[in-house]
Order: C-alpha cells, then sequence, then structure tokens
C-alpha cells in the first residue's frame, strides 16, 4: 500500500471501489488511498527498514510476515511489538472484499501468511483446498475453552479447527431517533414499514445481496440464508416495491446518516458504534426476528511462504493482553473470555457491541451457499434495475 | 506643369457612391487609417495601393463593414454607415485567400449569398444564376466540385463568382492576385479588368503589386503609414508622382540629390555635383532647399559617343523588349538606365566596363523635396 | 526492404501493447463467456451458449445504458458546445489557456473525489440547505436522476470541450468575415459555417463520451444512490459480488457487440453525411 495519493491505477481503484462499496473499510482509507491525501489510515507497519531490529533476533521465524487483513482492523502498536519480539516485521495488505481475497487466493501466488476471512468463506476455502487445520502445537495463546463457541465455531470444519476467532459483529440497523416521532423500531418488519410510509426516501440498504436480502427475509419470517425460490419471491416483491422509497443502495451510509439526508440505514456493528458515539440520537438496533452476526478469523493459506511466521503472528494476537489492545483499536467485540474480563463494565454493557442474549441468539450466520446462491445474485440484480 | 494638389474624383456629374470622410481607424497605439478622405465614383476602377502595413486592407474592410471607424464618416451612396454591420452593406469581397467554404461544393459557394436573400430566392432561380456565374467566370460545370479540388486559378474564380452573384453595388478585392503565379495573374488581371467593363460594376482593389494597380486601375490611391498621399490616373501617377515617395513606389526612378538654386516658372534647378540641372516642379519646392531630381531610366539617353554626363556601364541586364544598364557616374553615383531594342539595334549594345555618356531633358527630370 | 523492416520495428511496440491490452483481455472474456460458473464461483471451462441464452436476465441494464448513454452525451454536448465556443471565439486570448487550465482542472482528481464534493454540494447540507434558507423546503438533489446527470455532465465536460475547442479554434474566422459580407445575420452564420464546420470535433467528442457513457457504473452508484443499474453495474455485481465469470463475461461481450454495433451505425452516419468532405473525414 504505498501507492502515491495522487495516482491510482484502474484496477487498484477497483479494488479500493468495491472495499468501499462492500462498506467494510472506512470512508477515510477510501479517500486516502484514492487520492485525497489528507486522510491518513493505518494501514500496518509496511516498512520494515523503519522497525528497529533486535540483534538477538530469534532468527528461526525469517525476518518477514505477510498479512493480508481489513483496513482498521490492527492496532499498529502490535505489530512493532511483535517485529521486536520476533525479529520478523509484519507486511500488511489490506483487502476489500472476501470475493477478492478468494480470487487472489484462488489464482496463487498472493504471497500471503495469514489473512482474515469471514465466517461463510471458511467452507469454501477448505473445500478448494486452499487451507489446512491449524496446527494448534503452534498456537499455545488459543485456548478453545475460553472462545464463545458461538462466535468461534465457524472456524471448525469436520471437526477441525480451521481458522481462529478475531473479532465478531452483527448487521442491524442505525436509525436517527429524532425522526421517528417517539416510535420505536424493533424488528425488520418495522423498518420495511416505516420506509415505504414515514421514511420514504430516507432508508438507506447495504449495496450487498447477503445482507439486503437477508434482512427482507427476515421481515417475513424466512431465514436470513434462504434460498427457497418461494421465500427469495416473496423477498423481490419486498425489495421491489420498497425501492422506490429507499434514499440509496448502498455500502457507504455513514455520510447520509450523518448529514441528516437519511435517517434510516441497515448498518454493520462497527458503523452503528461510530455514528452512535458522534451523534447519539442515532441508535443501532437489532431486529427481533434475528439477522445477521458474522464472525472474522485469522487463517494460514497453504501456500504460505513464512510458515513458522505465520503461526507466530497468530499466536501473538492472540495473546489475550494482546488481544485486548486491539480490540481498544478496532472498537468490534471479541470471542475470548480472557479478554472480555479485561474489559471495563462500561464497554461490556454497551448494547451495540454486546447485544442482548435474547436478540443475539435469534441472529444466523451468512452460509457460504447463500453468498454463492446464483437466484440471489438474480434477485439482487432485478432488485437494483428495477 | 502639376500642382501639388492631386486631382479628386474625374470630373462627373455622378454622385459618388462611397466615401470616407476623414475616416481613422486606431488599434490602440496603432493609427491604421488617418483621416483618409476620398470619394469612389460608380463603375469605376479603383485600387489602393502602399508597402505593407500601410493600412490598405483597413480601408477596404471600412468599406465592408468589418471594422467601424474610430472617428469621421463612412457613405455609401450619400448615406452614412459608419454601423451598418456587412450583412447589410450591398458590397461584396474577395478576400485575399478566397476564403471559400470548405463544406460545400462549388455551386453551393457560389450561391451562397443569393440564399441569405429574404424572402429566399426559389431553387430555379437560383441554380440558373449560378450556371450564369459559373459561365461569367469560366468555370462551367464545376458545380458539384469540392473546393479542395480546384486549383487555385480555378478556386479565384469562385471566390470571384460568389460575391458576384449579388451583384454588389461595389466588389471589394483583397489581394485577390498574390498567391497566384505571374501569368496566371496576367490572365486574371485581364479577366479582372474585361468583367469589371463588362459589369459595370464599381471595383476597389487592395494591391501591393504596382504593376498590377498601374495595368488595371481608373485610379490609385497611393497610402503611406494610414494616409493617402497621391489620388490619380495612373499615368498621372508615373509621369507626374508629387512625392519623392511616389516616384519610387510607382515605377523605378533615379533620385540625384541637390540643393534648389533657381525657380523660374514650372522649371526650376538644383545645383549637382556635376553642375547645375534642370527639371520640372513636381510639388512645393523653396529656393535653398535640399531636394531630388528624379529621373525615370527610360528618359535617360545612353551614347557611345556623346553626352553630358561621362559614365562607365557596370552591369547589364537584359528584359525582353528593354535592357536595363546600372551605370557610374564618379559625382553623381550609380543609376539605372532603361535602353529600348529599337536604340540598341542602331547604337548597338553596351558591354560592361565599357565607358559610354549619358543625358536627359530638362522636362525628364522632376524636382521633388527629399522626405 | 530496409524502410519496411523499420516501420516494422517502429510497430512493434504498439502492436504488442494492441495484442496485450486489447486482443488478449477480449479473447479471456470471450473464453470465459462460453463457460460455466464454478461450485463457489469463478469460471469452469465448458462450451455452453447458457450465458448468452441467461442475458435477458440484464435486459433492463442495457436498457438502462442504452438510453443514459445517448441522452447523457447529447446534454454533454449541449452544455460543452456554449462553452467552447466561448473559450474559442469570444474569451480574451489572454484568458484563454487559464480558463481551458480550469475547463480541466477537475480531471487532476480522481473522478471518486469529485463524485464526493458532489455528494457533499447535492447532499442535505449543500445546496438544498442554502435553498432552504431561501425558504425553498425539502428539496431533495442527491441521489436523483439529477444528480447523477450533474456527474455526469461535470465529470465528461472536458472530453467534449477540448475536441469542440481545437475544431472552433481551427475555424478560419474568415469564413465567418465571407458569410456576413455575403448577407447572412451572424447567427445564420452560426448555422451555415461555424456549426458545420465544428462537426469533426463534436463527433470526435461525442464518440468519447458516448463509449465512455457505456461502460459508465460509479457515477449513478454514487451520485444516483445505487438506484439506477447500468450494465457497467451490473458488470461490477457479477465479477465481484456473485463470482459469475462466465454470465459477467456475456454480459460484458454483449456490451462490447452493443457498442461496435452502435459506433460502426454512427461512423457510416458520419462519413455519409460528411460525403468525402475532408474535414469530417476523420469520423
Ligand atoms: N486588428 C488589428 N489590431 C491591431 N492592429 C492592426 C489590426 N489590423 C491591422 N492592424 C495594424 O494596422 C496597420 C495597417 O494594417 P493593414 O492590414 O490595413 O495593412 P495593409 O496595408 O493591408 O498591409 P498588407 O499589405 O501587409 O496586407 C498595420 O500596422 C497593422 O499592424
Ligand atoms: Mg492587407
Amino acid at each position: 500500500m504505498s501507492d502515491t495519493p495522487d495516482h491510482i491505477s484502474p484496477q487498484k481503484f477497483m479494488a479500493e471501489l468495491m472495499r468501499y462499496r462492500k462498506g467494510s473499510v472506512s470512508r477515510r482509507h477510501f479517500l486516502g488511498v484514492t487520492g485525497l491525501g489528507m486522510a491518513t489510515t493505518v494501514l500496518g507497519s509496511a516498512m520494515p527498514g523503519l522497525i528497529t531490529r533486535p540483534a538477538f533476533a530469534a532468527g528461526s521465524i525469517g525476518d518477514s510476515v505477510v498479512l493480508a487483513t481489513w483496513p482498521n482492523y490492527h492496532d499498529p502498536a502490535s505489530f512493532e511489538a511483535f517485529t521486536a519480539a520476533t525479529g520478523a516485521a509484519v507486511q500488511v495488505n489490506v483487502f476489500g472484499s472476501n470475493e477478492e481475497m478468494l480470487a487472489k487466493l484462488q489464482a496463487g501466488g498472493s504471497g500471503w501468511d495469514v489473512f482474515v476471512p469471514t465466517n461463510y468463506t471458511i467452507t469454501t476455502y477448505v473445500e478448494e483446498g486452499i487451507i489446512d487445520p491449524l496446527d494448534m502445537s503452534k498456537l499455545p495463546n488459543y485456548d478453545a475453552a475460553s472462545f464463545d463457541p458461538r462466535f468461534a465455531g465457524p472456524g471448525t470444519v469436520d471437526g477441525k479447527l480451521y481458522a481462529a476467532s478475531k473479532n465478531w459483529g452483527t448487521t442491524g440497523m442505525a436509525v436517527n431517533t429524532s425522526q421517528t416521532n417517539g416510535r420505536v423500531l424493533t424488528s425488520w418488519k418495522d423498518f420495511w414499514d416505516i420506509t415505504k410510509a414515514e421514511f420514504s426516501g430516507r432508508t438507506t440498504v447495504h449495496d450487498y445481496q447477503l445482507t439486503t436480502i437477508g434482512n427482507a427475509l427476515k421481515s417475513f419470517g424466512y431465514s436470513f440464508n434462504s434460498i427457497d425460490p418461494a421465500e427469495l419471491a416473496d423477498a423481490e416483491k419486498l425489495l421491489i416495491e420498497v425501492k422506490p422509497h429507499l434514499f440509496a443502495i448502498t455500502s457507504d451510509y455513514q455520510p447520509p446518516m450523518r448529514s441528516g439526508d437519511a435517517w434510516l440505514a441497515m448498518c454493520w456493528t462497527g458503523d452503528g458504534k461510530q455514528l452512535n458515539k458522534d451523534i447519539p440520537e442515532i441508535s443501532y438496533i437489532l431486529g427481533k426476528e434475528g439477522g445477521e452476526i458474522w464472525s472474522d478469523f485469522y487463517a494460514i493459506p497453504k501456500s504460505a511462504p513464512h510458515l513458522d511466521a505465520a503461526y507466530a503472528l497468530i499466536n501473538f494476537l492472540l495473546d489475550p493482553a494482546i488481544n485486548y489492545k486491539e480490540a481498544m483499536f478496532h472498537g468490534q467485540p471479541v470471542a475470548d473470555a480472557r479478554v472480555d474480563a479485561m474489559m471495563s463494565a462500561e464497554i461490556m454493557a454497551d448494547p451495540i457491541i454486546h447485544p442482548a442474549a435474547e436478540l443475539l441468539s435469534n441472529l444466523e450466520f451468512g452460509a457460504a451457499a447463500t453468498l454463492t446462491d446464483p437466484n440471489r445474485a438474480e434477485v439482487m440484480a432485478r432488485f437494483k434495475s428495477a | 506643369m502639376h500642382s501639388t494638389a492631386y486631382p479628386q474624383a474625374p470630373a462627373s456629374d455622378q454622385n459618388p457612391i462611397a466615401e470616407f470622410r476623414a475616416a481613422s481607424k486606431h488599434y490602440g497605439e496603432v493609427v491604421a487609417a488617418d483621416a483618409i478622405s476620398l470619394s469612389i465614383m460608380p463603375g469605376e476602377f479603383l485600387s489602393f495601393l502602399g508597402p505593407s502595413g500601410c493600412g490598405k486592407t483597413t480601408a477596404l474592410r471600412m468599406l465592408a463593414g468589418f471594422e467601424a471607424p474610430t472617428s469621421g464618416e463612412m457613405l455609401l451612396d450619400g448615406v452614412r454607415v459608419n454601423d451598418l454591420p456587412p450583412h447589410k452593406r450591398p458590397v461584396n469581397m474577395v478576400f485575399q485567400h478566397y476564403a471559400l467554404f470548405p463544406h460545400m461544393n462549388v455551386a453551393d459557394n457560389i450561391s451562397y449569398g443569393l440564399r441569405q436573400q429574404r424572402p429566399k430566392p426559389a431553387a430555379a432561380f437560383v441554380a440558373q444564376k449560378v450556371a450564369e456565374t459559373l459561365e461569367r467566370v469560366r468555370l462551367p460545370g464545376f458545380d458539384t466540385r469540392r473546393i479542395w479540388e480546384m486549383s487555385g486559378g480555378q478556386q479565384q474564380r469562385v471566390a470571384l463568382a460568389r460575391a458576384l452573384i449579388n451583384q454588389p453595388k461595389i466588389l471589394l478585392l483583397d489581394e485577390p492576385m498574390a498567391a497566384l503565379d505571374r501569368k496566371l495573374r496576367r490572365e486574371m488581371q485581364i479577366e479582372l479588368q474585361s468583367l469589371q467593363r463588362a459589369l459595370g460594376i464599381t471595383f476597389v482593389l487592395v494591391t501591393h503589386d504596382q504593376e498590377e494597380a498601374l495595368s488595371m486601375s481608373d485610379r490609385i490611391c497611393i497610402m503611406r503609414a494610414g494616409r493617402i498621399v497621391q489620388i490619380g490616373a495612373p499615368r498621372d501617377l508615373y509621369d507626374a508622382p508629387n512625392s519623392r515617395y511616389v516616384a519610387d513606389f510607382v515605377g523605378k526612378s533615379n533620385f540625384f540629390e541637390g540643393t534648389l538654386s533657381s525657380v523660374s516658372g514650372l522649371m526650376g534647378a538644383v545645383d549637382l555635383p556635376t553642375g547645375p540641372g534642370r527639371g520640372r516642379l513636381g510639388q512645393d519646392v523653396a529656393v535653398g532647399r535640399k531636394v531630388s531630381l528624379s529621373v525615370r531610366p527610360e528618359q535617360i539617353y545612353l551614347s557611345p559617343t556623346g553626352g553630358a554626363f561621362a559614365v562607365q556601364v557596370r552591369n547589364r541586364i537584359f528584359l525582353g523588349e528593354h535592357t536595363e544598364y546600372l551605370v557610374n557616374n564618379p559625382s553623381l553615383g550609380d543609376f539605372l538606365v532603361l535602353v529600348s531594342r529599337q536604340t540598341e539595334a542602331t547604337l548597338g549594345a553596351f558591354d560592361p566596363g565599357q565607358d559610354a555618356f549619358a543625358d536627359w531633358t530638362p522636362e525628364a527630370a522632376l524636382i521633388l523635396n527629399n522626405d | 526492404m530496409r524502410p519496411k523492416l523499420i516501420n516494422r520495428l517502429l510497430l512493434a511496440p504498439a502492436g504488442i501493447w494492441f495484442l496485450a491490452m486489447l486482443v488478449l483481455p477480449l479473447a479471456v472474456v470471450l473464453v470465459f463467456s462460453f463457460g460455466e460458473r464454478g461450485q463457489s464461483g469463478g469460471y469452469v471451462p465448458a462450451f455452453t451458449f447458457a450465458q448468452y441464452l441467461n442475458l435477458p436476465a440484464r435486459w433492463k441494464a442495457f436498457e438502462n445504458t442504452l438510453t443514459l448513454a445517448p441522452v447523457g452525451t447529447l446534454i454533454v454536448l449541449l452544455i460543452a458546445y456554449p462553452l467552447a465556443y466561448f473559450l474559442a471565439l469570444r474569451a480574451n486570448p489572454k484568458w484563454r489557456t487559464l480558463l481551458l487550465i480550469l475547463v480541466i482542472v477537475p480531471f487532476w482528481t480522481s473522478i471518486l473525489i469529485r463524485s464526493y464534493a458532489w455528494i457533499f454540494i447535492l447532499g442535505g447540507r449543500g445546496i438544498p440547505a442554502l435553498l432552504d434558507m431561501l425558504g425553498l423546503h425539502n428539496l431533495r438533489l442527491i441521489n436523483t436522476p439529477f444528480a447523477v446527470l450533474v456527474g455526469i455532465v461535470y465529470g465528461y465536460l472536458p472530453l467534449m470541450v477540448f475536441p469542440i475547442f481545437v475544431s472552433l479554434e481551427r475555424l478560419d474566422k474568415r469564413l465567418l468575415e465571407a458569410s456576413a459580407d455575403l448577407g447572412s445575420p451572424p447567427w445564420r452564420s452560426f448555422l451555415q459555417i461555424t456549426l458545420p464546420l465544428s462537426l469533426p470535433g463534436m463527433a470526435t467528442g461525442c464518440m468519447l463520451v458516448f463509449i465512455l457513457l457505456m461502460g459508465e457504473f460509479l457515477i449513478p452508484a454514487m451520485l444516483g444512490g445505487g438506484k439506477v443499474f447500468f450494465v457497467g453495474n451490473a458488470l461490477v455485481d457479477l465479477f465481484l459480488q456473485s463470482r459469475n465469470w462466465a454470465f459477467g463475461s456475456a454480459v460484458a461481450v454483449a456490451l462490447v457487440v452493443v457498442m461496435l454495433v452502435t459506433v460502426t451505425i454512427y461512423m457510416r452516419a458520419m462519413t455519409r453525411w460528411g460525403n468525402g468532405r475532408d474535414d469530417v473525414s476523420l469520423m
């Protein structure tokens, strides 16, 4: 990520665009890499030369390790500490979508040692033979017992741990309560209903079929992951009916929510937290019918050039003390009870970061089949072109 | 013989078709036309002649309406037209590089003027006029030709046809033949002249080619630095230039400088290094002033046997029916002598280096101020 | 022999570039378009017309694109022409260069930044807020067709202004004098001389803008709130979301074909119109 901000190749631009569109990247980062030099995002300590290497470097793991991850997802201090401890400099590649990551790994020659897949892609990686089960002997800091199986579970395929839990989050709705006349939204049904009525022209939904279709399905009480044609037909009908009332189909909903152009947005945890922190009347709500829960993981591609360094890095980042600092930096909930124990009561009680158990219990993980289902892609295309 | 006052329009009971009344044109500091006063008579062929930058085009553009005079007046048919835009003036112009419309064929170029008339003339009428006009400029059948498929001379005639089709009261021509080769230029000059006679339209021609002006015009306006210095028929200008500038510009002339020692009637005497030289008074001159004696090369006799000035032949240029000699007199310096074929036939040719004698009559010499 | 060899050597880089940048990707896309989508996305070799038979599923996207491209081109032309005319024929030559630079300045930043600027300007805190103060309430600009239009005009204006500017700048001003001299008032001189002679510039500009508009996806996504779906958007989704490379390739091939057909018709029309005129023969 050493591109100068004033020039950007089309490929790069596309990558940035997709990152931006998935909403998995902060606007600041997006602007920074696409040309507006003022945004400085932490892209990791991608400058090995600047890091003083200890003379007593362990040496055995080599002098570098390559991590592919999401933007704003790591405290740069963690990498400096890792380098100081092991002599291996961390080179960070930031990517924008699971699809892009999959494509790179499928194509081969990514050069990545560690990457950060989302729950619903892990089975695909296993099926495609891109990742191997983790060698637990090399991850002493991974204490399976202290990880909430609910969030860490998708890392295990066929009883074998392929990916170690990094952090998790939810997909809900951000609503500007100053516009609701006291009405409280509690469900996805409320979300679509108010959009067709009082909030007409004020709602945004993701430009992402998984969540937009999933949350339309939820309002009928169907599964978030449904690929049943009849159920999808209901969701499609709803979406097409709602479309004229939408402010936008976008994964970059923070700006209109902040400016007041939009009052209601389909929203991920991190954005919900940021909006709520800056504008308290914007609250983050989970639909009571359920919705999406997601979880990110550390995994090692088979092709990793620095296998030992990869394990060393994951192990280091899973050290509860380091993971706590990481969590403080990225602001998402983590699955490790040892880390939760270090958190203040205030953070533990934050309903955005740690939603009530009964709301959480209704949430579903997106499934690989949902993401790749051709019918859902067609429903989305028809919705967007309606 | 002639007074210094230059002649105005030829005696006529007609009113001028166009008039400049102290018309000036300033471009910031530059005075392109300086109080030009001139009457153009119906049916005449008038030329503006002068060196580059003297304001010829400016004068023409004021007539066409492309430039409004900064001060003074422009009249067409006795009506003040200072602010009348070009498309409302009954004059048409042949542009220096023709300015033919590249996206139209020959017929469309020629009919352009007709097609601007409102109400629109009938198509059949336009077609007939185009055919007639093409005939007139000797380009029949060229209607559908593209402009770039025409030779320079043909383009010139298209430009002429285009400007003539509206039957303008005045046809303006800005160096129309500058881009043609010498032979073609001669042909076009003759064609233009006969066309002008046939149509009876007033022609105003801008040129810096004095031969062209002399051979074609009824009257010539000699211009210098934005001013008209002399107006007259070609022969008058040639025989009676009112200044050394005109004598120099119109035809070739030798100038012998000296002090005016005496005046008697229309004749005067100039103190030349070789002794007094007599000549006609060409303009207002005062005794004691430095003047020039202007003598045309063809007015000088060259003889192997006798004459007033002993000269040595320096150079000889064969010009066809004439031979031009450059001769040198130790006191007068170098000067040109033009000897006709017949004279040479009787006296024999002179060779470079040969000694000879030169002479001229006082009537052939003109006394002009040094300016 | 010799000069021929040199010519070939000189042409080699261009040829290789052409092959690598144009022919190869197109060939790959063509091959993919007859394949099938893999279980988890991507491409599986096959020979089937299924993807092409499925094209009607994106008919709407083509319809939207084939409406936007000509309409957008026309609007850009209508706005660019007076601007180019002013710059070439009316503006003080002293300021001309500066004004021209001002026209291209937006091109110095990425289209993304420009679009973000417009999101702010047209958004609730921008122009609508100003108009609100003036008593015009609840005006919505962002995420409307108008906003998309603004973005397109803004983004494509220089592409149209420059060719037209060049053709107007090269226009021999004496032709206009000749026209006036022959009795045409200024507005008719414009229609009969200036306009036809600036046609090559217009043709070039329209071609550039039209072709690029056919592939446009960013401006509708950003300024139209993603509610308008063009072929470009369909391609982005197919390649980068549902990872259906086979169908995406078929859509891409269809787009290229549509483009080729339109451009060919356009060029034919221009050539016929120009009828061998050298000043419009470039099209
Ligand atoms: N538009 C203008 N702006 C400023 N100065 C001008 C303009 N047009 C002409 N001039 C100046 O006015 C003077 C007269 O120009 P004009 O074109 O009338 O000369 P001309 O006699 O036609 O010369 P040429 O034989 O070279 O065509 C020149 O000094 C010229 O530089
Ligand atoms: Mg001139």
